[in-house]
């Protein structure tokens, strides 16, 4: 199994706030050892081989993990559901539910 | 296309559709649905922190049109360990987004998993995070590789004019916190009346400073 995490640089030369989060969660659980290897999708760059790999795949979110198994190709662009399924990792409803909000900001305006 | 063809448009498309009401003004989306629609879903998210007024309209709205309302309430067992660790204000010191979570996001994905499709009364000139906010969508947040849920915001186009104008043509039942100011109605700690010049926007958390939380990759600007 090959783990490609894809993280966005802004305009401004900063790691977007939400790759930022996601980094610091898979630090924080010992998790970066799982990750092969890890894409910068540069704002700036055109050419970054995040940004060439996200339209390649049609993804346009970031962070997002690409997960090569074999034959077999998935993408998560949710954290938590990647760690579910292939990390194993136990996440909770509400961490679920807050990322979802994160990542869907209009939600809260329901 | 008009809200009513997009309305239309989803109950021709999919055998589950449910129309999520939250007590103000997209009731207008009940009202109509219900000129072509003969048994429509609606839901409502009880916070447990709304205003008794809404609450009062919901029920209005309930034996107005003679519908039946699923009224959600928040997982019981998630909602205490909530209050019992942040309490009942931990939005004004931490912001909303883990109270709106608990209360409204968790229940939501719940609901919709029953349904194939969604209507929202979403507008483009609600918010700026708003302006591209399509008629249809295939809606991220709930879909999965198994399961693409889609999401119809029928007053996509439609500026807050156009609404007012149609309820009071048709004679539409309002909530009565719009004649006290409020242009948007959510929970009561959360919600409070604007003046005429301010954006709706305006009265929803106004306590948090507006913060850019851009993660959208910008395809579009590759070069092919």
């Amino acid at each position: 199994m090959k783990i490609t995490l894809v993280k966005k640089i802004l305009a401004s030369g900063k790691l977007c706030p939400k790759c930022e989060d996601v980094l610091d969660r898979l630090e924080k659980t010992d998790q970066m050892s799982f990750i092969d290897q890890v894409l910068i999708a540069d704002e700036r760059d055109p050419e970054s081989e995040g940004l060439r790999l996200a339209k390649k795949l049609g993804v346009e979110r970031a962070p997002f993990f690409v997960v090569e198994d074999g034959g077999d190709l998935k993408i998560y662009t949710v954290y938590f559901k990647f760690a579910k399924e292939v990390l194993s990792n136990e996440t909770t409803e509400l961490e679920k539910s807050k990322e979802i909000l994160k990542d869907n900001i209009d939600l809260d305006y329901i | 296309m008009t809200p009513e063809q997009v309305l239309k448009k989803a109950y021709a498309s999919h055998e589950k559709v449910t129309i999520s009401f939250s007590g103000a003004e997209d009731v207008i989306l009940i009202d109509m649905a219900c000129n072509f629609c003969e048994q429509l879903f609606v839901f409502s998210l009880d916070t447990g922190r709304l205003h008794p007024e809404t609450y009062r309209f919901i029920e209005d709205i309930r034996n107005h049109y003679g519908i039946e309302i699923d009224v959600l309430s928040p997982d019981n067992k998630l909602l205490n360990g909530f209050v019992k660790d942040k309490g009942l204000f931990s939005f004004y010191q931490d912001g909303h987004s883990e109270c709106c979570s608990v209360r409204k996001i968790e229940p939501l994905e719940k609901h919709l998993v029953h349904y194939d499709a969604w209507i929202t009364g979403q507008r483009k000139d609600q918010s700026p995070t708003r302006s591209d906010l399509p008629q249809e969508q295939i809606d991220s947040a709930f879909s999965n590789e198994y399961r693409k849920l889609k999401k119809y915001n029928p007053l996509a186009n439609w500026t807050s004019d156009q609404v007012w104008e149609y309820i009071k043509n048709n004679n539409v039942p309002y909530n009565p916190l719009h004649d006290g100011g409020y242009k948007s109605i959510g929970c009561q700690p959360c919600t409070r009346p604007t003046k005429p010049e301010e954006h709706e926007r305006a009265g929803r958390w106004w306590w948090e400073e507006e913060t850019k939380r851009e993660c959208g990759l910008h395809i579009i600007n590759i070069e092919e």
